[in-house]
């Protein structure tokens, strides 16, 4: 008796081993896990986003979203490893490098098909330069970044000049530069731009080349740019501002000169909303203007949001798309602003901002409004030839080695091998 | 010797005496000031090397305002000790440095194992293509390591290890080029006669390796271990492509996190980075002797 009974026990167990394998199997064939990869900054922590991660697999039991955190400043390096190796790349990531796009999956079958998210859930500036790219939706833009100057409070009381407004021009920023440096105090009254593709180029209504591509003579060397180039070598040679040696030594990795902002020894520094934080965090009392006008012209500001989309060698792309548009949608940016420092790129999340009343949140606001750089940069692809030799010409202000009387002959200059560069670009690129 | 002339004698001993006593001080002094002009340039000299250390720990006391400020202060008026621990709370670098301990040891085995062996081979033993296939290793190193990066994370990729260690640690096994060179030329000067010694006595070709040439390259193995723990502990980009997981970084990688899109915290990097070297400092304390012993007889040089 005793004997059938063990032996019915054992033959059950053994059912049992063989079938729940099978069940458990069953149950993970169900559960689709995506690779997502994303970098610590400040305006998302590692622990914000695995909690955004967790939120959304709570929501979503059907996916498991596998987090790999990486530095900023290797991003790049995994990414175009992986993407050139054609393998191992992640479903769901920042593809913030226009060399990344082709390899982005064309998003435009689902946008269509949401109906809770499309382009009229974003900026539209933002959807323009960050989410299409040759008639193709390559990605979402997830948050906004701007630039903007930022001036010390404590500097300017201290040389009793009064705060810049937004209303101010490039003529003031001169004049403020040159009444707030003191050398003896190793102090600088404003920074200078890095390059011509900054805002103040455009403020002055200077383009590389024609809308159509094709002529850079009376562009690159228009009246306009002329002008803007003239008005950086007045202000280098005031001494008032930096060298690029001093910048590029006390400048923190090439992400501007906010640690000289911070000391007070920069009274104003074109930045960004990640060094408004970092200012806050430190105590200093700051103002934000925009980047100086030019009287009668249209402004525009140096402004970005990241890019995120899913690679076209993903194996899950619904899925990937379940999570990207949740990330990038109105509740995982609302998660990042509540839990980390994230700027929402949708407007209606962007108001709940709990200090948009401050001074700097207004003012960063208002920046955004501005019309992009990036409008014609993303739109015209060969831009960056024709903006190589722009930046030969601002580097040679830069060192000192052109007098003011030869910065119209300079750009000159530059027009032919531009014009070559230009139209090989356009004929490669197929017209 | 009549009484005048002991006298005389006595004195002229004692003027040499004084003479003596005087010459050997003018030469003791003489000697204290060399070494005191030798000591002393050395003492600047090590300061001057001194100065990145000193400005890295006076950075790690200061808070952010200060870092740039002008005139700079040495001493921070009131140190931040705190950041030492606001870096730890921040990232788990005790984590980050075991992983890294981790990844050395490993990568000191694995070329503890096969460097003496195939080095051994190419400097004591006779095979067909021996020369071929040595100029084909040297060849490797040149090729820059970004080069090999995709074709490596492919063939990793292909074998289920991204994530992993071993694409870390099993390249070790299989030889590094550069110690392979360092090693055949090192055995190269180690005279033949003593192996030819240990056959007639009976030994093998393994105990010959093991007995004779391993002893008598210690040099040679102490650069091996040494260079393998500063590559290992420095390695940023091969980490950073392989592995996936925070738990996983070595200390490299975590340093790393300390720079974000916009800024540094240079405060809180710097105390971090004083700590991560502490392990290579220890080990360059303990290993100088033979380090140098060995760079020099290997003919290294910067």
């Amino acid at each position: 008796m005793m004997q059938r009974v063990s032996t019915r026990w054992i033959a059950l167990l053994v059912l049992v081993a063989l079938i729940l394998p099978n069940v458990i199997t069953l149950a993970q064939d169900n559960v689709v896990t995506i690779e997502w990869w994303t970098v610590n900054s400040e305006e998302y922590s590692e622990e914000a986003q695995r909690g955004l991660a967790a939120q959304f697999e709570a929501t979503h039991p059907n996916i498991r979203v596998n987090v790999t955190v990486l530095p900023e400043s290797g991003f790049d390096e995994r990414m175009t490893t992986t993407l050139g190796a054609g393998e191992g790349a992640p479903d769901v990531a920042f593809f913030w490098n226009t060399n990344w796009y082709p390899q982005a999956l064309d998003l435009t079958p689902y946008i269509e098909a949401d109906p809770d998210l499309g382009p009229e859930t974003y900026f539209e500036n933002f959807w323009l330069t960050r989410a299409v790219w040759q008639d193709k939706i390559v990605g979402l833009p997830l948050g906004v970044g701007a630039n903007f100057v930022m001036y010390n409070k404590a500097v300017f009381d201290e040389a009793g000049v009064e705060y810049p407004t937004a209303d101010w021009t490039t003529d003031d920023y001169l004049e403020m530069a040159a009444a707030l440096a003191d050398p003896d105090q190793r102090r600088w009254g404003g920074d200078r731009p890095r390059g011509p593709f900054r805002a103040i180029w455009r403020n002055y209504g200077a383009f590389p080349y024609s809308d159509d591509s094709t002529t850079v003579d009376g562009f690159l060397n228009s009246d306009a740019s002329v002008a803007a180039y003239t008005w950086l070598w007045d202000l280098v040679a005031s001494g008032a501002t930096p060298t690029p040696a001093d910048l590029e030594i006390l400048g923190t990795e090439g992400t501007g000169p906010i640690d000289l902002f911070l000391a007070g020894r920069l009274a104003m520094a074109t930045l960004n909303q990640g060094h408004m934080l970092n200012a806050i965090d430190a105590g200093v009392e700051f103002g934000i203007v925009p980047e100086p006008q030019v009287e009668g012209n249209e402004r525009y500001v140096n402004a970005w949001s990241l890019t995120a989309s899913i690679w076209s060698g993903t194996q899950h792309p619904d899925e990937a798309y379940e999570f990207l548009s949740y990330w990038v949608g109105p509740e995982g940016q609302r998660y990042l602003m509540e839990n980390g420092n994230l700027f929402p790129s949708i407007p209606e999340v962007l108001a709940e901002y709990e200090n948009a009343e401050t001074d700097y949140a207004q003012a960063f606001f208002s920046v955004l409004e501005y019309r992009q750089v990036a409008e014609w940069t993303n739109a015209h692809p060969c831009n960056s030839t024709v903006l190589r030799a722009a930046v030969d010409a601002w580097d040679l202000i830069n060192l000192g080695e052109i007098e003011r009387d030869q910065v119209e002959a300079t750009l000159d200059g530059l027009v032919e091998p531009s014009q070559a560069a230009l139209d090989e670009c356009v004929a490669r690129l197929g017209g | 010797m009549n009484r005048e002339t002991e006298i005389t004698f006595k004195e002229s001993a004692a003027a040499a005496a004084r003479t003596a006593r005087r010459a050997d001080l003018g030469h003791s002094a003489r000697q204290w000031l060399g070494y005191a002009a030798a000591y002393g340039f050395m003492t600047v000299l090590a300061l001057l090397f001194m100065i990145p250390l000193l400005w890295m720990f006076s950075t790690s006391l200061k808070s952010r305002q200060e870092i740039f400020a002008w005139p700079p202060d040495w001493i921070p008026t009131s140190p931040q000790w705190f950041n030492y621990a606001s870096a730890f709370e921040k990232y788990p670098l005790a984590r980050f440095m075991l992983n890294s301990a981790f990844l050395v040891i490993a990568n000191t085995i694995g070329e503890l194992i096969s460097v003496p062996l195939i080095a051994f081979a190419f400097a004591r033993l006779r095979f067909p293509g021996k020369r071929i296939l040595f100029v084909l290793m040297l060849s490797t190193m040149m090729l820059p390591g970004q080069i090999k990066l995709i074709p490596l994370f492919s063939m990793f990729s292909r074998l289920k290890m991204i994530g992993t260690y071993w694409p870390l640690i099993l390249p070790s096994f299989f030889g590094n080029p550069f110690f392979i060179f360092l090693m055949v030329q090192y055995i190269r000067t180690i005279p033949r006669e003593l192996d030819e010694a240990a056959r007639m006595d009976g030994a093998s070709t393994w105990t010959i390796l093991y007995r004779i040439i391993l002893p008598l390259s210690r040099p040679a193995i102490t650069v091996l271990v040494v260079f393998t723990f500063l590559w290992t502990w420095n390695d940023f980009l091969q980490p950073l492509i392989y592995l996936s997981s925070f738990d996983s970084y070595p200390i490299s990688v975590g340093l790393a996190f300390f720079q974000g899109r916009y800024s540094v915290e240079w405060n809180l990097f710097m105390a971090a980075t004083l700590i991560s070297i502490i392990p290579v400092l220890v080990l360059y304390f303990f290993a100088q002797r033979h380090l140098i012993g060995g760079i020099s007889s290997l003919g290294l040089k910067g």
